[in-house]
């Protein structure tokens, strides 16, 4: 356990599976030097095979007496996908009369699957109960990590100061057990250079001050990122406060620090007149239940009786949490409190790039100096 | 019936054990400058001995596939010959597998073939010699380890950030762009051989600073069934390591990509006694060649009521699972005097075994504020000099069988 944990939460109602987050993270960390396959960051339709494929079933975590699980370490091809390229060099140079007569842009081999292959598929018959949601998925660097478990060379940490799970890529020997240990498999092996990499929640831009890639460019706004010791941070108060944000699969026993809402705006389900059927969801109880264990129950309750308060009195701290109206109010980065951990370590902290979201429980607002911002 | 079943199994047993040597006698060359796999000079001149390295079960991974197909991992047999020219050593093994696998794939779960290379820093007390695996707690060794990768792209190696980044995102085009690709690979492109120097399993670390003068090949031949071959040269003397007596211990491990082996998923020999030259040494040869005579079966009964509780190996089941390490292979990989040791003095080496995290109900060993680590079991030194010796020499007996 870190000395301070930063998390995310995520809110699936608002979720629309544009995949600009995982754009952001790919052109930011993963598109080279063999990390091309790799989606630090996916966007996956639930129900659905999920990337890398049935990851869900492939092992990792611990039981419940707290013993690591042995796990199966996905293949490219098959679990997750090869990025192909497209024949642009043979469209520019090819002869329109001789060649093929219907010039079209094509993989430049033939794919059988990759990340969602299966997008926006779900389950159910339409039109009666059809549903999916979508779910966005980083690194959840938990505070008890089956990577950093299962690895024999001690290669993978967790920074003291805010709890980001980091592999060190000078001990790493790309052995895989991480993968093998990793439940969510978000842990991945490059091989150009034989190591395993991962998502870095961002660490060198929050230490200047900016969000995750993921999380700045979420369209939607579904993304908050704070300390949870900060009781003043969203994030603080969709997890402890409301208790409306959950982990992913808790039951694997590794204590993500990513956190959902739940999707409870579904619509109703029709009957076979086509009639809708009142007070119906079409996203079963049982799949939210499998996803985010029985608190999920409560969260959903919480989540409607605000609605109905909002509705009725026009005032809802957690309504007005969940509609995102500030990034600023989104993101808590807390830029002193990394300064002062560089500080005592020695080093030149980061210089700070954006002001608008350093505060934090180290760093009150009026520390906000030159730049501005209208509220 | 099943008496003669067992006397047949004590035969093959016995006759494995005849096979097997683990005394090497390095042969005097004028040069070992360029030595290469398959050179003359290796032909000619290279006094093999056949040297049994057995499957590491000490502790389990996690790694589903990995564990299903080395569940019932055999012995190997493996040729062992070293040279020397006065200036440095040579190293040759040369180990059978069917099938050659080489990393050089865009994938994520294959594994190449390999060799390792380990020195115990110090062996002037071959009573005490490093842990088999990896060494211990100060008793360092130094590791050369050569796998079959094609090639493998070192990123920031030489700390040139500005050849890392995506070719798209340079501000170069055509023939520039040439060029920029073709100096990271130039800058990037390292075949896979490491050394490093290690104090028990997880504190392995990687000689970076150039001050390990070491070199390897590794070269697959397809005739008797396929056949790897490997060297390392290294200095008689350095830092990491030096003879005692005109003698090394040495022991060697080979990886098996077809069977997703890497990391301890290996097979390992016992330490070897290679003898330089001239000198004296008849010490180490001493300790790595010794049976212990003694009551096998007595041995086992000592082994089930004072072991089996916490320890298991193939035919005692009953322990919990992480408890303690496994010893179904500590006859091929310990010596005597290690066997001896830990059973009256289970502090003088602690193996590390799993990470604390991934079992955390299962402490090996305790750590005091100073970090100082405190075994979990508990001294046998209660037991009679004979009782040790029957169990030592039944402990002697676990090991898997070697592949015919």
């Amino acid at each position: 356990m870190s000395k301070r944990q930063l998390a995310m939460v995520m809110d699936l109602n608002k979720c629309i599976g544009c995949q600009t987050c995982t754009v952001a993270c790919k052109t930011q960390w993963t598109n080279r030097n063999g990390r091309e396959y790799m989606y630090w960051n996916n966007v996956e339709t639930y129900p659905g095979e999920g990337y890398p494929k049935k990851w869900m079933e492939l092992g990792g975590g611990f039981d419940a007496a707290g013993d690591l699980q042995p796990g199966i370490i996905p293949n490219i091809e098959a679990d997750y996908g090869v990025p192909w390229d497209y024949n642009y060099d043979s469209l520019a140079e090819q002869n329109l009369l001789s060649d093929d007569p219907t010039p079209a842009c094509r993989p430049d081999q033939s794919p059988t699957w990759g990340p969602n292959w299966d997008e926006d598929q779900g389950a159910g018959n339409f039109p009666n109960d059809n549903y999916f949601f979508y779910l966005p998925r980083i690194c959840n660097h938990c505070s008890n990590p089956g990577c950093l478990s299962a690895c024999p060379r001690d290669a993978i940490f967790k920074r003291e100061e805010d709890g980001v799970v980091l592999v060190d890529l000078d001990r790493c020997q790309g052995y895989r057990y991480c993968i093998a240990g990793c439940p969510y498999k978000k842990i991945y092996f490059n091989p150009k250079i034989s190591k395993s990499e991962k998502c870095i929640l961002c660490f060198p831009r929050i230490e200047q001050g900016l969000p995750p890639a993921c999380a700045q460019s979420c369209v939607g706004r579904i993304r908050f990122v704070g300390f949870l010791d900060d009781e003043e941070s969203q994030v603080y108060k969709l997890v402890h406060k409301y208790k409306v944000a959950i982990p992913l699969r808790p039951d694997y026993g590794t204590q993500p620090n990513v956190y959902y809402i739940p999707p409870t705006e579904a619509p109703p389900k029709f009957d076979s007149e086509g009639r809708i059927i009142e007070g119906s969801s079409r996203v079963p109880i049982e799949e939210l239940e499998k996803l985010f264990g029985p608190a999920v129950h409560d969260a959903i309750k919480t989540i409607k009786a605000e609605k109905e308060k909002r509705k009725k009195t026009g005032e809802s701290e957690l309504m007005d949490i969940l509609i995102a109206y500030q990034h600023k109010d989104m993101f808590r980065l807390d830029h002193n409190y990394y300064v002062e951990v560089a500080k005592k370590k020695g080093m030149k902290p980061m210089p700070l790039v954006d002001e608008r979201y350093v505060a934090g429980k180290y760093t009150k607002p009026s520390s906000i100096s030159h730049f501005k911002v209208h509220a | 019936m099943r008496g003669v079943v067992q006397v047949a199994a004590a035969l093959s047993l016995a006759a494995s054990v005849m096979l097997a040597g683990t005394v090497v006698e390095a042969v005097k060359v004028k040069s070992l400058d360029g030595i290469k796999c398959g050179a003359d000079l290796i032909r000619k001149n290279a006094k093999f001995t056949k040297v049994a390295v057995y499957p590491q079960t000490t502790v389990q991974m996690n790694d589903k596939k990995a564990n299903e197909l080395n569940k019932d991992a055999k012995a190997k047999l493996v040729d062992v010959a070293a040279f020397t020219d006065g200036k440095s050593v040579a190293l040759i093994v040369r180990w059978p597998d069917k099938t050659k696998d080489v990393f050089d794939c865009y994938c994520s779960d294959k594994y190449p073939d390999g060799f390792a290379v380990q020195f115990a820093s110090d062996a002037s007390n071959p009573e005490k010699l490093p842990y088999i695996g990896m060494g211990s707690d100060g008793r360092p060794v130094a590791i050369y380890i050569r796998k079959a990768y094609g090639t493998i792209y070192e990123p920031n190696g030489d700390g040139n950030v500005e050849f890392q980044v995506n070719p798209h995102n340079v501000n170069a085009f055509g023939e520039d762009l040439k060029k920029f690709e073709k100096e990271v690979e130039k800058r990037g492109l390292k075949t896979y051989q490491r050394a490093f120097v290690s104090e028990g399993f997880r504190s392995m670390t990687e000689i970076k600073d150039d001050s390990a003068k070491f070199r390897t090949d590794m070269h697959y031949v397809e005739k008797n069934g396929g056949m790897w071959g490997g060297l390392v040269v290294r200095p008689i003397e350095d830092e990491y390591a030096k003879p005692a007596k005109g003698e090394y211990a040495v022991a060697v491990a080979v990886w098996d990509g077809k069977e997703l082996q890497r990391d301890g998923l290996k097979r390992l020999s016992g330490w070897i006694a290679v003898k330089l030259p001239g000198g004296d040494h008849a010490q180490l040869e001493k300790v790595v060649t010794e049976q212990v005579q003694g009551d096998v079966n007595k041995g086992q009964e000592l082994a089930m009521t004072n072991c089996a509780s916490c320890h298991r190996w193939k035919g005692a089941e009953m322990a919990p699972k992480y408890m303690a390490p496994d010893l179904s292979n500590i006859g091929g990989q310990a010596t005597a005097a290690y066997i001896k040791e830990s059973i009256v003095d289970p502090n003088a080496v602690i193996v590390p075994g799993y990470n604390r995290n991934a079992h955390p109900n299962f402490s090996w060993y305790m750590v005091d504020e100073n970090g100082n680590r405190t075994s979990a079991m508990p001294p046998f030194n209660y037991l009679k000099p004979e009782e040790i010796n029957d169990l030592t020499a039944y402990m002697q007996t676990l090991k898997a069988e070697v592949e015919k």
